[in-house]
This record gives C-alpha cells, sequence and structure tokens, in this order.
C-alpha cells in the first residue's frame, strides 16, 4: 500500500489511528485493483466512505481500455470483494463466483471489441491495436481461469493461504495482465508445490513469443497506470539494510513486526512514573535513580542480564510493516531485518519523506539523519572533476575515466589553487582548450593579480560570458566536443596582456 | 618589422660585408669556439654583431634586466633559451619578453630551471607564444604546481620535460601533462612527492613514447612499475630511493619488451638480488645497471646473472655492498665492457680484488674506489697497468695508497681528466707524477696538508686545462703556488682555498688573472684583506660565488670592490666579516643577480641597518642565513615580506666564536 496514498486519509482523521489503521488494513485488498478498471470500484468505495478528498486523476487515469462501459457492473463486485476479503479462508465460493462473473464481464468486452472490429474494417492502425488487445485480453482470461482453477487444488493449506497476504489473493483475482501472470507464476510455483501442470502451462504462456510480445505491448500500453503501483519498485531497492547474505531457512526464526508508530517514535523507552521518553533503557535506568532510592540499587541499575542460557536463544528477525516491501514477511522473496535498529532506518529510509536536505549541495535528501551527516562529510570535498564536467568522488575513478577518453584531462582540484577567495566555479572551470579558446576574453587586459582577475568574472553565469562566438573565433585545433558547460569557465593566462594575443596561434600556424 | 628594415637599409661604403658577405662571417664564426673569442668578436663592429645573432643558436641569460634586448635581437634565430639563472622572473617579465619575438619564435627548447618566479601565467604565454617547443626544464621550481603543469600541456609538442623537485605537481597536474603532451619522451619527475600510483598509471596510458623517464623518490608502489612496464619504448628508468618498490615489482619489468638500457634502483632499501635477477633475464641489451645501497651482500646468483649482460654492459654502480674479491674477478670475467664500475664505500675491496677487475675490464674508463680503505699502491699499478683509457679516478680516503702509487696512475693513464685525493697522504711528489697526465681537469686535495706550493708547480707546468682546484685546508700552499696557478691553469673556474692560511693578498692578486674564475672559496684565510677581494673583483669578473666568512680582515672597502665589479655575483658568505652597515648596504643596494646570501654574526651591523639593507635588496633572494638571535629583533613585517617573495631564512643558532 503506497504510503503516500495513504497519507490523505491519515490526515482526516487523527484522533481515531487505530480505527483508520483498520479501515486501511480492509482497504489492503482493494490496492491490486489500481492498475485496471476496478481500481474505480476501490476508490469508490473509498468515496462512498466519505473519503472525498480523494485525488481524482487516478480514476481518470485508470479509465483506460477495458473501463468502457464497466462502471456499473463492476459496483456490484465492490461488496463481494471486501466481504470475502475478511474471511480470508480456505476455498471460498463466493471468491470463486465473483472471479467467475468478472470472467465472464471481460469475455463480453473482447466479442464487443471483436464485433466492433469486423464492422468497421480498413484501417490498419486501429485493426493492429484492436488484434493486441484482443490477444491481451485472451491471454488474461486464460491465466485468471487457471488461477481460479488453482484455488480449487486440494493440497492448497489452510495455514498457507492465511499466511499469504490477502494482496497475493486479491492479485489472482484482478491484478494487471503482466503482473497476475508473473505472480501467480511465482505464488503456485512457491506455495502450490503441486500445482506443476498448471506451472508448466503458465510458463509456456509467458515463454511464447508471442505472449511475451503482448505482454510487453501491454506493458507499455498501462505503463503510466503501473506507476502508480509502488509494490515492485519496493522489490527492486532497499538492497542495503542489513541482513543481505543471511540465508536463514523460513521458520528457523521468529518473525516480529512492529507497527509505524512504534518504528516512528522518537523514544522507545518510557519512565512509568513520570512519563518521559528515552531511546535507550541504560538512559532510562540512569533516570530512574532521581524517583528515589530503590532505584539506585546494583541491581537496579544494572543491564537486565540475558536470561535463558541454557536453552538455545530464538534467533529474532523483523519484518517491516509497510505491505509490499521485500522486507515485509508477506513478501514472496521476504528477507527479515535483523535488528531494530534496521527496522527504523529500512522504514524511513524506504517509506517515509526524505525530509532532510543537504545544507551545502541542496539537491541531496535523505530521510535518516545520520545518512545525511555521512554525505554532509563528503558532499562538496574530495570532488573530482573531469573536463568535461563529470564528477567523481574518488580519484582513481577520475583518472581510469580521462584514460578512457581522449582529450579528457582532470579539473584542478580546490585546495591546488594558490588564488585565494576564487569561488568553486572558476575553480572548476578549466578545460584545456578552454584555456587557450578563451584568452584575452575573460579580462579585459589589464589585470595583473590573480586573484582580482579571477574574481572578475560572474560566475553565475558562466555561459552568458562565453558567447559561441569566443569558440568559434578562437578554436585552436580541438576539443570542442567538450560541451559549453559550466565547467567551461576558464582563466586566461594572458590577463597582463593585451587582448592581441589572441594572434600568437593563428600566425605562428601560417608560417 | 624593425629588423627587416635593418637588413635591408643600404650598406655603407666601407663596411666588411663589401669584402666579407654575412655567409662568410658566420663560417669563421663558427671557427671560434672560446666563449671569451666570441665576446670580441661581437665588440668588433654593428656587422659582426649581426652575424652573431643570425649565427647564435643559444642563449643563457645571466642577468634580467638584459633580457628584453637580447631576446630583441636574437629572438628570429634561438632554438635554445637558459633562464635558470633569473629567478626573478616574473610571469609579467617573460610574457613581455616572449611578446619581443611574437610569431617568429622558433625556440625548442627553455630551460626555467631554478627561476621559481614563473607561474602558471608565463607557462602558458610560453606555451602559446613557441609552437615547436620541444623541451621544458622547470627542475626545482618549488613553487611549481598542476596549474603551471597544466599551462604546459598546451604545448603539444614536447617532447623532454624535468619537473625535478617541482613539489606542487600532483596526479592531476601529471594527467594535464600526459594528455596535453603525448609525444612526451624523456620526463623527470623527481621528488614530486605529491605523484602517486594513479598517476603513473595514467602517464604509461597516455604518453606510449616514452624513452627516458625518472621517478626517483617518489612515494609509488609496485604498481607503478608494473604500468610503466607496458612502456614499449622504455630505454632509461631511474627509480632512486623508492623505498616502497621491491622485487615483486621489478619482476614486472621482465616483460620481454627488451627496450631497457639503462636502470637504477640504487637506494631502494625492499630491492634485493632476486628482483635485479628478474630485471637482468627480461633485459638482455641492459648497459647500465645501478644497484647502490639497495642491499648489503652480492648474492652469487646476481653475479652469475651479470654473465648474461657479457657484450652490453657498460656501467655498473654497486656502492655500499660488500664486495670480495672472488665477487670482483667474476664482474671482471663477464664484464669486458665495463667502461665505469662504481664501488664507493664498498666494504672488503682488496688490492686482489682490483686487480682482477682492471685485468679483466681493460675498457674501464671511470673507477670510483671512495673510502676503499684496504687499497693500497698495488691497486694503482694494476690501474695502471691496465686501463690506459682511465679519464676519472677517485681515491679519496684511501689512506694506505702513497705517492709511489700515483706514479702509475701518471705514467699509465695519459687520459686522466678528474681525480679525487681527497684526505690521501700523498706529497708533492705525487703531483709530479699526476702532471704528466696533461689533460687533468678536475684534481681534488683536500686535506692533503703535505702538499705545497711546489706540488702545485708541477701541476701548473703541465696541466693547462685544469677547471677545478680544491686545495681545502693545504696549509702548506703559499701565494707563490697561486702565481703559479694563475699563470699556468688560466682556464680554472672553480677554486677552494678554505683555511689555507698562508695566503696573502699577493696571492689574490694572483688569482686576478683567472678570468673564468667563477667559485671561489676563501673560507677562514687571515692574511687576506679587502685589498686582495678587491683586487679579485676587479680581475675575476664572471665570479658567480665567493665564500669570505671568516676573513677577519675584510671589510666595506672589499664589498664595495665587490659590488662595483662582480654584478653577476649569485652566492655570497660574509658571515663573521668585519662589515659595517654601510658595506652591507652597498653590497645589497648594486648587485642584482644575488639569490643566496650567509650574514651570520655580522656583529658591526647593527640590526636595524640589517633590516634597512634587506628591504633595500631589489633582486631575487632565495636564501637568506642569519643568526637565531635576530628573528625577533627584525621586524615581522619584514620577514613576512621576505617570505612572501619565496626567500628562505636559514637560522642559526651558534654562539659567536672567534677561530684563532
Amino acid at each position: 500500500m503506497d504510503f503516500k496514498l495513504r497519507r490523505p486519509l491519515e490526515a482526516s482523521s487523527n484522533a481515531s489511528s487505530s480505527m483508520m489503521s483498520e479501515i486501511s488494513r480492509n482497504l489492503k485488498p482493494g490496492l491490486p485493483f489500481i492498475p485496471c478498471d476496478s481500481t474505480n470500484i476501490c476508490y469508490g468505495a473509498r468515496q462512498e466512505q466519505s473519503f472525498s478528498e480523494f485525488p481524482p486523476p487516478q480514476v481518470t487515469q485508470c479509465h483506460g481500455l477495458y473501463a468502457r462501459e464497466q462502471k456499473t457492473e463492476t459496483k456490484n463486485q465492490l461488496e463481494p470483494s471486501s466481504a470475502v476479503n475478511d474471511l480470508v479462508m480456505d476455498w471460498n465460493p463466493r471468491l470463486m463466483l465473483s472471479n467467475l462473473s468478472f470472467l465472464e464481464q471481460k469475455i463480453h468486452q473482447v466479442q464487443d471489441i471483436v464485433r466492433s472490429i469486423i464492422s468497421q474494417e480498413g484501417r490498419a492502425n486501429e485493426l493492429a491495436a484492436q488484434q493486441q488487445l484482443v490477444t491481451a485480453d485472451l491471454t488474461y482470461i486464460i491465466i485468471q481461469l487457471i488461477s481460479t482453477a488453482g484455488t480449487l487444488l486440494p493440497n492448497i493449506k489452510n495455514a498457507l493461504l492465511s499466511a499469504t497476504p490477502p494482496v497475493a489473493q486479491t492479485g489472482v483475482v484482478a491484478n494487471l495482465p503482466v503482473n497476475a501472470s508473473q505472480k501467480h507464476h511465482e505464488v503456485l510455483s512457491v506455495e502450490l508445490a503441486k500445482a506443476s501442470e498448471y506451472d508448466e502451462l503458465i510458463k509456456d504462456l509467458n515463454s511464447g513469443g508471442e505472449g511475451d510480445e503482448l505482454i510487453k505491448c501491454l506493458n507499455n500500453s498501462v505503463a503510466e497506470v503501473s506507476e502508480s503501483i509502488p509494490i515492485e519498485d519496493h522489490d527492486i531497492k532497499d538492497y542495503d539494510d542489513g541482513m543481505d547474505g543471511e540465508n536463514l531457512p523460513p521458520g528457523s526464526y521468529e518473525v516480529l513486526q512492529l507497527e509505524k508508530e512504534e518504528i516512528l517514535a522518537p523514544h522507545t523507552h518510557f519512565c512509568l512514573i513520570c512519563g518521559k521518553g528515552f531511546k535507550r533503557d541504560a538512559n532510562l535506568r540512569m533516570h530512574m535513580r532521581g524517583h528515589g532510592d530503590e532505584y539506585k540499587t546494583a541491581a537496579a541499575l544494572a543491564k537486565p542480564s540475558k536470561e535463558a542460557s541454557s536453552e538455545p536463544a530464538i534467533i529474532r528477525r523483523y519484518s517491516c510493516p509497510f505491505v509490499g516491501c521485500k522486507r515485509n514477511k508477506e513478501h514472496k522473496k521476504f528477507q527479515p531485518l535483523k535488528t531494530i535498529l534496521c527496522v527504523k532506518n529500512h522504514y524511513k529510509r524506504s517509506h517515509c519523506d526524505k525530509s532532510y536536505t543537504c545544507s551545502r549541495c541542496k539537491t541531496k535528501k535523505f530521510s535518516v539523519i545520520a545518512d545525511l551527516k555521512t554525505h554532509e562529510k563528503h558532499c562538496g570535498r574530495d570532488k573530482w572533476i573531469c573536463s568535461c564536467g563529470t564528477t567523481f568522488s574518488r580519484k582513481d575513478k577520475l583518472f581510469g575515466h580521462v584514460a578512457l577518453f581522449q582529450g579528457h584531462t582532470p579539473a584542478i582540484p580546490m585546495d591546488d589553487a594558490k588564488v585565494s577567495g576564487m569561488s568553486d566555479h572558476v575553480q572548476v572551470g578549466e578545460t584545456t582548450n578552454g584555456m587557450v579558446a578563451n584568452m584575452g576574453y575573460n579580462f579585459s587586459g589589464n589585470a595583473s593579480d590573480d586573484a582580482q582577475s579571477l574574481d572578475i568574472k560572474d560566475v553565475d553565469d558562466g555561459q552568458g560570458y562565453f558567447s559561441p562566438m569566443n569558440f568559434d573565433a578562437c578554436n585552436f585545433g580541438g576539443l570542442d566536443e567538450f560541451p559549453r558547460s559550466a565547467y567551461d569557465v576558464s582563466e586566461s593566462p594572458f590577463s597582463f596582456l593585451s587582448t592581441g594575443t589572441c594572434s600568437f596561434i593563428p600566425r605562428n600556424g601560417e608560417n | 618589422m624593425k629588423r627587416a628594415h635593418q637588413q635591408h637599409r643600404h650598406q655603407p661604403f666601407d663596411s666588411i660585408l663589401a669584402a666579407l658577405s654575412v655567409d662568410l662571417l658566420i663560417q669563421i664564426l663558427e671557427r671560434v669556439d672560446d666563449p671569451g673569442d666570441r665576446k670580441a668578436w661581437r665588440l668588433v663592429c654593428r656587422d659582426f654583431l649581426r652575424a652573431e645573432a643570425l649565427h647564435r643558436r643559444g642563449l643563457r641569460v645571466l642577468r634580467l634586466e638584459a633580457l628584453p634586448g637580447l631576446l630583441r635581437r636574437y629572438a628570429a634565430c634561438l632554438d635554445l633559451l637558459d633562464l635558470s639563472a633569473c629567478p626573478g622572473l616574473g610571469d609579467h617579465a617573460l610574457a613581455t619578453a616572449l611578446f619581443a619575438g611574437a610569431g617568429s619564435w622558433l625556440l625548442k627548447s627553455v630551460s626555467l630551471s631554478r627561476a621559481s618566479g614563473v607561474g602558471w601565467r608565463g607557462l602558458a604565454a610560453l606555451a602559446a607564444a613557441c609552437p615547436r617547443l620541444e623541451s621544458v626544464d622547470l627542475s626545482h621550481c618549488v613553487g611549481v604546481g598542476d596549474r603551471e603543469a597544466a599551462a604546459l600541456a598546451a604545448a603539444e609538442g614536447l617532447r623532454m620535460l624535468r619537473l625535478d623537485k617541482c613539489l606542487r605537481v600532483t596526479d592531476v597536474g601529471l594527467a594535464k601533462l600526459a594528455v596535453g603532451c603525448p609525444a612526451l619522451e624523456n620526463l623527470s619527475i623527481k621528488w614530486c612527492l605529491e605523484i602517486s600510483d594513479i598517476g603513473i598509471e595514467l602517464l604509461a596510458k597516455k604518453c606510449r613514447d616514452l624513452r627516458v623517464l625518472d621517478i626517483s623518490y617518489l612515494k609509488i608502489t609496485n604498481s607503478s612499475v608494473k604500468s610503466i612496464s607496458s612502456l614499449g619504448k622504455l630505454e632509461v628508468l631511474s627509480m632512486v630511493g623508492c623505498s616502497n618498490i621491491d622485487d615483486e615489482g621489478l619482476q614486472f619489468l621482465d616483460n620481454g619488451s627488451n627496450s631497457l638500457r639503462s636502470i637504477d634502483v640504487s637506494r631502494c632499501d625492499n630491492v634485493t638480488a632476486s628482483g635485479l635477477t628478474s630485471v637482468i633475464e627480461g633485459h638482455m641489451c641492459l648497459q647500465k645497471l645501478n644497484v647502490g645501497d639497495c642491499f648489503p651482500e652480492l648474492a652469487p646468483l646476481f653475479l652469475s646473472k651479470l654473465n648474461g649482460l657479457k657484450d652490453s654492459l657498460t656501467v655498473l654502480i654497486l656502492d655500499g655492498f660488500q664486495v670480495s674479491a672472488s665477487s670482483l674477478k667474476i664482474i671482471g670475467v663477464n664484464c669486458k665492457n665495463l667502461s665505469e664500475i662504481g664501488l664507493s664505500k664498498c666494504k672488503w675491496v682488496t688490492d686482489e680484488g682490483i686487480s682482477e677487475l682492471a685485468a679483466g675490464c681493460v675498457n674501464l674508463m671511470s673507477i670510483d674506489l671512495t673510502c676503499c680503505r684496504m687499497l693500497t699502491d698495488k691497486a694503482l699499478m694494476a690501474i695502471g697497468e691496465h686501463n690506459k683509457k682511465l679519464v676519472c679516478l677517485r681515491l679519496e680516503s684511501c689512506s694506505l695508497i702513497t705517492d709511489k702509487g700515483l706514479e702509475y696512475i701518471g705514467t699509465g693513464c695519459p687520459k686522466l681528466e678528474e681525480i679525487d685525493l681527497t684526505d690521501c697522504p700523498i706529497t708533492d711528489t705525487a703531483m709530479k707524477y699526476l702532471s704528466r697526465c696533461w689533460e687533468l681537469m678536475i684534481l681534488k686535495l683536500g686535506l692533503c696538508d703535505k702538499i705545497s706550493s711546489e706540488g702545485l708547480v708541477h701541476i701548473a707546468s703541465n696541466c693547462q686545462n685544469l677547471c677545478e682546484l680544491d686545495l681545502y685546508r693545504c696549509i702548506e700552499v703559499t701565494d707563490d703556488g697561486l702565481a703559479a696557478i694563475a699563470t699556468g691553469c688560466s682556464k680554472l673556474q672553480k677554486l677552494n682555498l678554505c683555511y689555507c692560511i698562508q695566503i696573502t693578498d699577493r696571492g689574490m692578486k694572483h688569482l686576478s688573472c683567472l678570468e673564468d674564475l667563477r667559485d671561489l672559496e676563501l673560507r677562514g684565510l687571515h692574511h687576506v684583506t679587502s685589498l686582495g677581494v678587491t683586487s679579485i673583483a676587479i680581475g675575476c669578473r664572471r665570479l658567480t660565488e665567493l665564500d669570505l666568512k671568516r676573513c677577519n680582515l675584510v671589510d666595506n672597502v672589499g664589498l664595495c670592490a665587490l659590488a662595483q665589479y662582480t654584478g653577476n655575483l649569485r652566492q655570497i658568505n660574509i658571515s663573521y666579516c668585519p662589515v659595517s652597515s654601510m658595506g652591507l648596504c652597498k653590497l645589497l643596494g648594486t648587485l642584482k643577480c644575488l639569490q643566496d646570501v650567509k650574514l651570520v654574526h655580522l656583529t658591526h651591523v647593527p640590526v636595524e641597518r640589517l633590516e634597512l639593507a634587506l628591504r633595500a635588496y631589489g633582486g631575487q633572494l632565495k636564501k637568506l642565513k642569519l643568526f637565531i638571535g635576530l628573528r625577533d629583533l627584525l621586524s615581522p613585517w619584514l620577514i613576512q615580506m621576505l617570505h612572501a617573495r619565496r626567500c628562505r631564512i636559514r637560522w642559526v643558532d651558534k654562539p659567536l666564536v672567534f677561530s684563532p
């Protein structure tokens, strides 16, 4: 569930947060509907629940291909589906029914399209698009059928199903064709050990050249829609939250999941007497001394010992409360987090706004303050810059770049400048050919002092300073492949000579 | 334009050109070798001067103020411009001077060594003005950094570059040069301590034509050697004092490119025989091998590998090793073509070993036996017998050799040009033998306290080419000896007379006829007065270095004479001299070329006058030596100003003691 989407809901009622989470949990199953037409239902449902401030654009966006005349019909679907999801148990005939009726609609739709193709022959463009549509729809229907049948398999474990997130469940019902097929593939292969024949079938479908293309084209056509699904995104990023490489077999550890509020709370240890919060237990114990002598005993101040050393300690791992996240225990490739600190950092980094902006570069943003501090240590400093404007954090990387590209040279770094009071820009702005090409233009010709002459320039507007004419007029054989970027600002070696110095090289060339 | 006009001007009827055309004049001039004679030629008439200007290819500027005029005259023809004696040369001056010949520069080689006033602007102007620039020497310009390197990188055709001790050049500057000057063939980045493996790697990738590379004293590791080994044309590699490089690094050089002719790994502490063995195996045409002060003992494996270099090896430097007689024998047998061997400070070098070596390597031209204290006359006998081509022999501190030994040298080695006999117990008789080597140019007799004027008379009678003579603490030498030297060795350029206490003004008077004298040390001569110094100043106009420390009788008059006549003086030491503020002000106020001044314990100069004199100095001081007590007495403003002008002040913490 996208955090951003959920926020307006929370904003509307802060007081009853517990109730809110209840509602949002209820809404979760509806989420996978977003990409396809049935999203409307989902939003519709919300509107019914008087969360009217929900932004409408999504709705219009989702009007796409399938949503032509379904509004009325699909509305009916809401009640069963949400009701169904509340009792997610083993095989559910209602769910099955709703799936089937949905498929029926789908088939009708395809029929409509085919009819329209028959009626308006000739226009090739439309025809091709419609053909694609038809094939896509048919594929989708097949997949849905298989998956619906899959739920009927006798070997499904209740436990498994209940552990399976409603996402997966509803994903079965109505996800995007692409997502659905992939998801199903995985769901089946992972959870339904004996459903291999279905597996095969889907594989064939997926691997078959036509099917592939079709999925691709579908993917393209609804790309904008799928952008609003954050689920897959979260799968891709966040590898650096610890725990990677640890291959604990599932079940060998206990999984804890903290609530979002718990994670984001500034303090985790509270004084039972005055209610003051602390980040560390040790600090709390220190604090407790103020509440009386009984807290001053060595036993009270000692670190609570880790008991039960005789029996093997249970390995504890943590799950991210964000559904769809890879760190969430319901994710198909769940990777647990090792410590509470990992959970906190992961949650802030991945699912919270990046509210800390670097004061130096003003571009980098962070959600964990430690990350900001780490960045600020390096920001602006140790910047290795190539004459082409590319920056590197490491010197060897810059030199590797320089070795690779003809004519590129490293720009002279900050600390080497003997000139004080030079701005970054001038520092940076130094290219091989720039030195020659721009001579006599930067400086009016009488400045004799380094600092002065270099400061003359208005660094903010390097581009304006060098008209293209500069380059054309004084292009001495080369390297104009460099973009005239901000780095093009260069010092003239001839600040003490008249601008006539420019003619040195051309004249010699004639000789 | 002006020049052209002059050339086309109608010649006066009585001009020499009526008889001799410019071509002929130039042909005549080509046969005039002596610089003094050339100077005389220039003074004959304008046409001679013009002919000389057309003929001249190289120019070394001694005084900055003459630079613009000289360049106006010579700009069109010069190949080589040496500005190393102009530390005061700044960007502005250089650019203006280059502007004089704008558009017509054919300069190929420019030396700015020690001209520390030139910055990136000047170098950029140079690179832009001289499109044919091939060689630049910036060694010992300690202020040169990346910016300067970047400016120089605009000279695309650069083939030779010396950046020795350009302390601020980093990998970035080197990268600029490597990218800007891909044709570099000869590069020295000795003592550029900021350069690391990364820079060397890029250099090796960009400058594929490198033939000569000096990376001495850099803090580079084996990976640099690996990148260097990819240079297929590399012939000369110097890596003195690279302690981070070990055998593993040297093994990279064994890559079969086989181009290396010379390698210098002296003072690389972590290199051992096995590393060198791999180098020798990889480069069977190695001509020069310097492994001095690397590892203590010569391994048999290494010696046997030398056999592989039998024909090619000509130079072998083994300073600081334990070299037994058998080792020397193996070298003598294996390296028949050896022309130079260095055994300085080697232990266990015996007469037997030297005899074997001398018998084996008959082509030896240079033998360094400094501090081989076990050697006796027998070794010299062997050398005199076998090494007829010997040019250079160093025997400093060989305290067992006698006059007899030098007789063998004098008779056996007629081509000897340089001999170092410092601290050897020899007498005037030895000088008599040595005088047979009539090509002798450098003679060092320091601490040979038995040498008297008689010996010098022998030398002076036959060695007319002598240009360097060291008589440090030869206390028997008198004015008569100097008279003989002054008349017999008129080409003398360098003379050390420190603590030859018998010498008086009369001796100075004799010396004053040595017109070529450049470097004169007169430390501790109690009998020399200002009169003597005056005669030196008048006679030896080319003097650039003068040491008058503890000349107790030299006062203002001497300094005034120096100020007036020796305009090229660059170094002077007048510590402990009884000069007053007047003389000092005159000296510093007049001489413009002074770079290095030592003014310790000038007891007759008040502090404020000293400060005034230092402030008044108009040239470019690079080094100044002062008594530490003055540090707090001189105004901080002055010290700051001197530092700002790149002058280094050395504070001496020695109490004032008058030597007996």
